[in-house]
């Protein structure tokens, strides 16, 4: 696994909002599940003294910090002040923020990621699903039923077709090490390079799968970063110019980043391409 | 969102950014009226976002005596598909230089990214191959307030000092605006002075409202009813109707449409959270686009309820065909309800979109 396991004590800011507090519940069930410390606080400014889940709610990420000991955080809070919130944790010290949030202005996004490097306090999305380690730690909205724990790291810029790849990764006997949802946005803190370092690193992970989309170049950049083997699918291939496809990252800008010619350089340092999400487990097959 | 020439051009301004002289105008009546204002010859630009503008007969030479006639000439025109309905009359300049002058949001440094460049009116990507020494870049962290003096000196070369100063003007709009990208170009100098001779503002579109934008003039009207719903929606031009649950996996069922010969004719996201309401919203709204002869819903999710989606889906009570595939919770009840109205549920993604292509054969 990598970014976190069972002994990851978990902040989630935005814990009294609708989103955060469902998913407390369902984070702290997994953690149950596995035998892990889950969601320790919440955080909602104003908001001291309450229970969601069981779980305290605190004014800040200090004061909570002052009764549990926590690692990593999720954030839930509504877009205008996210930025602010991926500040307040990494300035607290935590050293993994998952920011689940969409629609986050992109100069907050690049100030807020700026910010939290001065700290060395890594950033995963924002508007991403987050990260699932089977077995370990689940940090955001993933669902776990889909997942296997095995030697497969996936990494993708979308949700739910991280999802089905998934799915059809465990039908095929291929389970995973960590999933990890980078995030839709043009602007993102880890990218594939900097997980797939982390991969390398991870002795449990044997290959991995980047899941990409139009827009930008950052699956060519992890691929040629790395030495694991690797599997790509990008979607989009039938997406229009400039036209947002969904995700705020998700568009050919200035004829750069369409699928034909992502999915070219990939072939080219030889990454297999899978054509239809379906044939990624067959690739990996043989790869590992 | 973009901002057309003359509103990016009202803002640098503001910002102490010299821009040429001139007006805007709406019909031949008001160019009448502001004639006045004008100098003897001037330019008249069409105000459309379409690159490419000047070579598509976008902008046109006219002076007090033909410019009335030439502007008539220019509203009936479209360019490049997109009809003119604003007009910006400017000055003429006498250009001497002309340089090339951008700041965008770089996705590889998330930082701003400055290039500036010796030559301008220009496709900087084309430059950039044919001659790179000409292109130069910088890339400047967010936190930083002022462009520092060594980056500006790297950038211009021999450009004239008051370059300097419009780059760091440039990058305060950059920041103050939420911009992702701001352009001049050409940047010219002129016996007078350097001037912006044209201009590009786009806005985060996730900032408009802090930017007080209140409507992306960027969508369509179906694009725009879709944004009401909370759904990302592109139209396209085939006849497969295409709804999914999250922005990857919806274009991948249009990938996959096309790897199997289809053409589909929307790309609808219903985002987080499907419930009988908004899945009904979206297939009506699909529905609604007479072009569409079939539709494919696949839906994929730890939390989203099939049964809800399945009465959604019979709730719409559309005249098209519906094909569906849902993954997550109560899915033995969500086949069932939609087995039971007549509907297809098909177990794969693979399987929905084939059944698709093959119902509109």
């Amino acid at each position: 696994m990598i970014y976190g396991d069972k002994h990851t004590g978990v902040i989630v800011q935005g814990a009294t909002g609708k989103q955060g507090a469902f998913h407390i519940a369902l984070m702290n069930e997994y953690a149950r599940q596995v035998g892990g410390k889950g969601v320790v606080a919440g955080v909602t400014p104003g908001k001291a003294g309450q229970e969601i889940h069981g779980v305290p709610v605190y004014n800040s990420i200090r004061d909570a910090l002052k009764d549990y000991d926590a690692s990593a955080q999720v954030i839930f809070v509504p877009a205008a002040a996210a930025g602010d919130s991926i500040m307040e944790a990494a300035s607290a010290g935590i050293s993994l923020v998952v920011a689940i949030t969409e629609h986050i202005p992109v100069h907050d996004t690049m100030r807020a990621i700026e910010f939290a490097k001065l700290h060395d306090c890594a950033v995963v999305g924002p508007n991403c699903p987050g990260l699932l380690s089977p077995g370990e730690i689940k940090l955001g909205i993933m669902p776990v039923h889909l997942s296997a724990r095995g030697h497969i790291g996936v990494i993708s810029r979308s949700g739910t077709l991280t999802y089905e790849i998934v799915d059809q990764l465990t039908r095929a006997g291929l389970g995973q090490s960590t999933i990890v949802g980078i995030g839709g946005d043009p602007v993102i803190g880890q990218t594939f390079s900097d997980v797939l370092a982390r991969f390398e690193d991870d002795p449990q992970t044997k290959a991995a799968v980047i899941i990409g989309e139009v827009g930008g170049g950052l699956e060519e950049e992890g691929a040629r970063s790395t030495d694991l083997p690797l599997v790509a699918y990008i979607a989009g291939i039938s997406a229009p110019p400039e036209k947002r496809m969904g995700h705020a990252g998700a568009i050919i800008e200035g004829g750069e980043g369409d699928a034909r010619s992502k999915i070219a350089r990939l072939k080219a340092i030889g990454v297999p391409v899978a054509s239809r999400p379906s044939e990624v487990p067959r690739l990996i097959r043989e790869l590992v | 969102m973009k901002l057309l020439e003359h509103e990016a051009k009202s803002q640098f301004s503001k910002y102490g950014i010299p821009v040429p002289g001139g007006v805007v105008i709406r019909s031949q009546e008001e160019l009448s009226e502001k004639m006045n204002e004008l100098p003897e010859q001037f330019v008249l630009k069409a105000q459309v976002e379409v690159g490419g503008r000047g070579k598509a007969g976008g902008i046109l030479m006219a002076g007090r005596s033909d410019g009335v006639a030439i502007a008539g000439e220019l509203f009936k025109k479209e360019i490049k598909g997109v009809p003119v309905k604003e007009i910006l009359a400017e000055e003429r300049l006498e250009i001497q230089q002309e340089f090339y002058l951008s700041i965008a949001v770089d996705r590889s440094s998330k930082q701003a990214l400055i290039l500036f460049a010796d030559a301008g009116g220009v496709e900087i990507e084309a430059l950039a191959k044919e001659r790179p020494d000409a292109v130069r870049k910088a890339s400047l962290p967010l936190l930083i307030r002022d462009v520092p003096a060594f980056m500006l000196r790297d950038l211009m070369g021999k450009a004239p000092k008051e370059v300097g100063k419009i780059i760091n003007q440039l990058y305060r709009v950059f920041c103050e605006k939420d911009a992702i990208l701001a352009e001049i170009n050409p940047l010219v100098t002129t016996p007078s002075g350097v001037f912006a001779a044209d201009a590009k503002l786009i806005i985060d579109d996730n900032a408009l409202a802090r930017q007080g934008i209140t409507q992306n003039r960027d969508l369509t009207e179906r694009e725009r009813e879709a944004e009401r719903h909370g759904f990302s929606y592109v139209e396209l031009s085939g006849d497969i109707g295409v709804i999914g649950n999250g922005a990857g996996l919806t274009m991948a069922t249009l990938d996959l449409i096309e790897y199997y010969d289809g053409r589909a004719a929307n790309f609808l996201d219903v985002g987080g959270g499907a419930d009988q309401e908004r899945v009904m919203h979206a297939v009506r709204l699909v529905a609604g686009d007479p072009s569409v002869k079939v539709i494919v819903v696949n839906l994929l999710g730890g939390i989203t309820r099939c049964d809800e989606v399945a009465r959604g889906v019979i709730a719409a009570g559309i005249t098209q065909q519906v094909i569906v595939r849902l993954a997550g919770t109560n899915e033995a009840e969500g086949k069932q309800i939609l087995a039971g109205s007549g509907y297809r549920m098909l177990d794969s993604m693979e399987q929905a979109v084939k059944a698709a292509v093959e119902a509109v054969r």
